[in-house]
This record gives C-alpha cells, sequence and structure tokens, in this order.
C-alpha cells in the first residue's frame, strides 16, 4: 500500500514535469523556433514589439492553452462518463456526444459565422441535448451497458451523416469545417478561447469538488441509494459536467477523438477506481498527451502541419490496442 | 418499527405489488421467504429506489421513509441488494470507506469515529488480509463479505439483507449467520430474504411468507410451524427435533 502511495506520487511528479516541459517546447517550436532566452525576453516583459512577440502571444500561447484544455477536458469528460455510465466503452466520442456538440457547431458556423459566444452556446447545447437523449433511450429502453454504446454509435453515424449533407448544401462549409472534422489546433486564438476556458475549468472544478459523490455512482444505483446519495440527481449533474467539457473542448478544437477513452485507461492501471486520483491524474495525463501530439505535429513536417486530430488517432488507437492485449484477457477494468 | 402500509408497487410502469401491509419489528430478526417470483425483493428494493411506491407509505419509527433526506436515510437503514454491477476496481478497504459515505460532511474527511468504524467492519467480517487487494479481484463469496463490510461500516440501526447467502460456501454461510446474530444482540432490527427454510425458521423472530406477489403470513417463528402455512405454501413437509439447545428442521 505504502509503495503504491510512493509510485502515485512519482507519477504525479512525473506528468507535472512533462506538463510544464512540453508547454515551455509548445511556445518554442513550430514554423519558426524561437530561442529560450527570447522567450525570456517576452515573459519579462522586455520585449513587446519584435515579430517573436506576436508569434508567442497570437499564435503558440493560444495554441498550448488550447493543447492543455482539450487534454484536460476529455480527459475528464471521460472519467466521469464512464463512471456514471458504469461502462469503460463510455466516452464523449463513442456515446456520441462530440458528433452531437460537432453538428450544432457547424450549425452555427452556417446560421451566425461571426458569432462565438454562440459557437460555445451551441456546442454545450448539442453535447448535452445528445446526452440527455443517450440517457434516456438507455434508461427506458433497457438499463444496459451495451445499449448506451450502440445507441451512441448509431445517433454518431446519423449526426456525422446531417453533417455531411450540412456540407453538400453549402459549398463553402467544406473548406471551412476540414480541419473541424479532423480535430485540429491551428488557427485558435485567445478570443477563442475565452468563453470555453471559463466553462471548462468551471466543470473541471465541480468534478473534483463531487468526486466522492462519483465514486459512489460506480457502485451501481441500489448500493449507491442505499449509501444516500441522491442518484437521479448527481448522474444528471455529471452528464450536465461531461456534456459542458465534451461541449467546450469541440467549440474550438473540433472532433477530436480517442482522448476521453484512452486517457482514464491509463490512468486507471495506476490509480483505480477513486475519483480523487483519478480525475486529477486523467485531466493532467490527456493535458500532457494533447500537448504533445500537437507539437509532434507541428514539428515533424514543418513548415507543414498534421492536426492534432489525426496524430492523436495515428497513435492513439495502437497504444490502446497494446494496452488491451498486454493485459492478457484481464478485463479492462470498469 | 418498520412499517409498509397499504403500499402499490412498481417496477417502471409495471404493478407489481398491490395493497401490501407489513411490519418488521424493532430489534427483532424478520425473514421474508416465499417461492420464486412472489414479490420479496421487489418489496424490498422500494427502500432503495429499484421498484417504486405509487400508493400507500413506508413508515420507519413512525416517520415517513421518504422524507428523510437520503443521507439521513443511509445512517438509519442500510442495504444490501442481492443484483449489484460489476464490483469497481478499488481495494476493499476503500470499498468499505465507501459505507461513511452519508456520515461524512461535505468535505468528505474521514474522522476518528469513520476510521474505527471501518477497522472494525473489516474485523468482523474477517477480510483483514484483503484490505488492500482490489475488491474486483476477489471472489464472489469474498465481493459478498466486502460489501457486507461496507454495509456495516454504515453503522445503520436498521439493516436489511437480501438473499445475503448467495456465493456463500457452507462454512462462510454459518459465520453470516453468527453475525447476523450478533449484529442482532447489539440492538440492530435485521430483515433478510432468505431461500433456505431451514436457515430461516433458526434465526428468525418473525416470518413474513408471501405468495403470489401478496402477503400470506406474518408471525413469530414458532407460530408459523403450528399453523403449517410454510408446508402450505411450499408444498413440502418439515420435521423439527432437538440437537444439543438449538432445534434443527429437516424439510423435505
Amino acid at each position: 500500500m505504502e509503495r503504491r502511495k510512493a509510485y502515485n506520487r512519482i507519477y504525479f511528479c512525473v506528468i507535472a514535469f512533462l506538463l510544464v516541459a512540453l508547454s515551455v517546447l509548445g511556445l518554442l517550436f513550430g514554423s519558426v523556433n524561437i530561442s529560450l532566452s527570447k522567450l525570456a525576453e517576452v515573459i519579462l516583459g522586455r520585449d513587446t514589439t519584435s515579430a517573436t512577440y506576436a508569434i508567442l502571444y497570437s499564435v503558440r500561447l493560444p495554441r498550448v492553452l488550447a493543447s492543455l484544455l482539450t487534454g484536460a477536458g476529455l480527459g475528464t469528460a471521460g472519467v466521469v462518463l464512464q463512471s456514471v455510465l458504469n461502462n469503460s466503452l463510455a466516452s464523449s466520442n463513442t456515446i456520441g456526444v462530440n458528433s452531437g456538440a460537432g453538428f450544432f457547431v457547424m450549425l452555427s458556423i452556417l446560421l451566425f459565422p461571426q458569432n462565438l459566444a454562440a459557437k460555445s452556446l451551441m456546442a454545450f447545447i448539442g453535447a448535452f441535448a445528445t446526452s440527455a437523449f443517450i440517457l434516456c433511450l438507455a434508461y427506458f429502453a433497457e438499463r444496459s451497458r451495451v445499449t448506451i454504446i450502440l445507441a451512441g454509435v448509431t445517433i454518431s453515424g446519423f449526426l456525422v451523416a446531417a453533417m455531411n449533407a450540412m456540407k453538400i448544401i453549402d459549398d463553402d462549409l467544406v473548406v471551412n469545417t476540414l480541419h473541424f472534422s479532423i480535430g485540429s489546433l491551428s488557427g485558435v486564438t485567445m478570443k477563442n478561447l475565452l468563453y470555453p476556458s471559463i466553462g471548462i475549468v468551471t466543470a473541471i472544478t465541480l468534478a473534483l469538488i463531487f468526486s466522492k459523490a462519483l465514486n459512489i455512482l460506480t457502485l451501481g444505483d441500489g448500493t449507491a441509494h442505499s449509501l444516500g446519495l441522491n442518484v437521479n440527481l448527481y448522474r444528471i449533474f455529471f452528464i450536465l459536467i461531461s456534456s459542458a467539457l465534451a461541449g467546450f473542448v469541440v467549440s474550438f478544437s473540433g472532433l477530436i477523438g480517442f482522448v476521453g477513452l484512452i486517457i482514464p485507461h491509463i490512468c486507471r492501471y495506476f490509480f483505480r477506481q477513486d475519483a480523487r486520483l483519478l480525475l486529477p491524474a486523467s485531466m493532467l495525463t490527456g493535458a500532457v498527451f494533447v500537448l504533445a501530439a500537437d507539437l509532434i505535429g507541428r514539428v515533424l513536417f514543418a513548415p507543414y502541419e498534421i492536426p492534432v486530430g489525426i496524430i492523436l488517432s495515428l497513435s492513439g488507437a495502437p497504444f490502446f490496442l497494446y494496452l488491451l492485449l498486454r493485459r492478457g484477457g484481464k478485463r479492462v477494468n470498469a | 418499527m418498520l412499517e409498509f402500509k397499504n403500499a402499490d408497487i412498481n417496477i417502471g410502469r409495471n404493478e407489481i405489488l398491490r395493497d401490501i401491509s407489513v411490519c418488521f419489528e424493532k430489534g427483532r430478526i424478520t425473514s421474508v421467504i416465499g417461492p420464486n417470483g412472489c414479490g420479496k425483493t421487489t418489496l424490498l428494493q422500494s427502500l432503495i429506489g429499484l421498484s417504486s411506491v405509487k400508493k400507500g407509505s413506508i413508515l420507519l419509527d413512525g416517520e415517513d421513509y421518504f422524507s428523510y433526506k437520503p443521507r439521513e436515510r443511509a445512517k438509519r437503514l442500510s442495504f444490501m441488494s442481492q443484483f449489484r454491477e460489476n464490483t469497481p476496481n478499488i481495494t476493499v478497504a476503500g470499498l468499505v470507506e465507501h459505507g461513511r459515505f452519508p456520515h461524512m460532511g461535505f468535505a468528505r474527511k474521514m474522522n476518528a469515529d469513520d476510521r474505527s468504524a471501518i477497522e472494525r467492519a473489516i474485523r468482523l467480517t474477517g477480510l483483514y488480509d484483503e484490505r488492500d487487494i482490489p475488491a474486483c479481484e476477489l471472489s464472489g463469496g469474498m465481493q459478498q463479505r466486502a460489501y457486507l463490510a461496507m454495509q456495516l461500516a454504515q453503522e445503520c440501526p436498521y439493516m436489511v439483507f437480501d438473499e445475503p447467502m448467495n456465493h456463500l460456501d457452507f462454512p462462510a454461510q454459518r459465520e453470516m449467520y453468527g453475525l447476523i446474530k450478533k449484529l442482532n444482540r447489539d440492538g440492530i432490527t435485521i430483515i433478510i430474504v432468505l431461500h433456505d427454510l431451514n436457515h430461516a425458521l433458526q434465526i428468525s423472530d418473525n416470518i413474513v411468507i408471501m405468495k403470489n406477489r401478496a402477503i400470506e403470513y406474518t408471525g413469530t417463528a414458532k407460530e408459523c410451524l403450528k399453523t403449517g402455512i410454510i408446508e402450505q405454501v411450499f408444498n413440502c413437509r418439515i420435521h423439527s427435533f432437538e440437537s444439543g439447545n438449538e432445534m434443527q428442521y429437516l424439510i423435505g
């Protein structure tokens, strides 16, 4: 037990170090490389006019922040959803929440092209509407875990088709939403990030505060109820939180997959199903994961860029398969 | 005293039980028995929201059971469910700690009371050596014990068990009975759904017999034997004899 605690501490230290290191690297490298001394000058306020300053503030910083928010948001949303639905296959992707948010964002781009607040709000509405729909479906049809995933896959397919239909109707949308469909952080600005960052930070804070209740929910309805948890209230509360996270992330990063599914599994390997550790661990690990993927996408074929969504799926899928197979038939813990 | 008054109980939209009135006396062990599908589990699951009371009421110590705040309710009555979703990947000690949930404040910090309740529960269930093992890796019987420990840590004056003997081997069943009797001697009211009639007759002060989704009989275990109602409901014969200080029953 003591040893385990020591391992946990080491994990947090390593991940925190990676977070800081990758954030700094993310500021330094890209199509133009910036030296550490230049970065220091800008941070210390000695340089406020050069091109370096402009690149840092209008390109690199928003990008690093967007990576952090995306990873932390999706990682946390994954833990919350998997716990609430008691299903290790759940993530905002697999149950169609991302597609729901994506559909509404695309609708918003079509209807109010200039309105950033509308985009965030629509993403949240889309994510929540899809979550609520899936939850109702699972609740009224049959309380089975497979049902939820199947319903999610179905709805996801439907919404992707609807998004494609919109692209056919409006040609401009194809070009405007190419990066959105793949999941990309290029072109993110501080202004883009304002509303989503407030939403994401609030939702993560709430999830952390109520992490004990999340633990109780994983025991199943009957047991959770007998322990004095208002099961229905908390379920809706946590669905709201995960919707907010998925929705706000999608609003600026597009349809990024895999983070919400994989990160909780990696962290559960170290921290078991204890949300008090699992939530912060997934938040940090998710952030590191997306930071690394975005950085690789920027420097690998510089000055050309590979969208972060592609890097995440290309590296995430084999890695997840490896995790599944390495555990040699042992079930993936829910 | 836990009292169901003219209760109609539904699962989802299906009405399962109609106009049920039954009383579980304080400080006693009451067994609920009856053939499969007679509604025993449905009746008691209304206490944890898995079935819903559509009409009538449930009173706990004279107060409306549903008027308690969830956590206040969970400090008075604990429930071991027959059906559970998958056991989460947490250590046995972690699972037992969940039993303290209703007692902990908003910050969910454990105090000395919480720790001693957890220690005691782990000791009583003989799980000391397993405390750091993930509950989901234990056998069915050991998991059952771990959940019992969680329920003990809840420290409620009323404890409900829905078929607690599932997955337990013979010695473990004996231990469970011993523990239930001990808890009862400490003043805890026990309500228990059982399949083994022999055990039910041995352990219970009172017996509730259900048949065809209705209460067929309520009374003390001794009277119950005299009336021959069990023989009638279960279509069997009961021979009782004394062995040592205990009554034994042979059911065939």
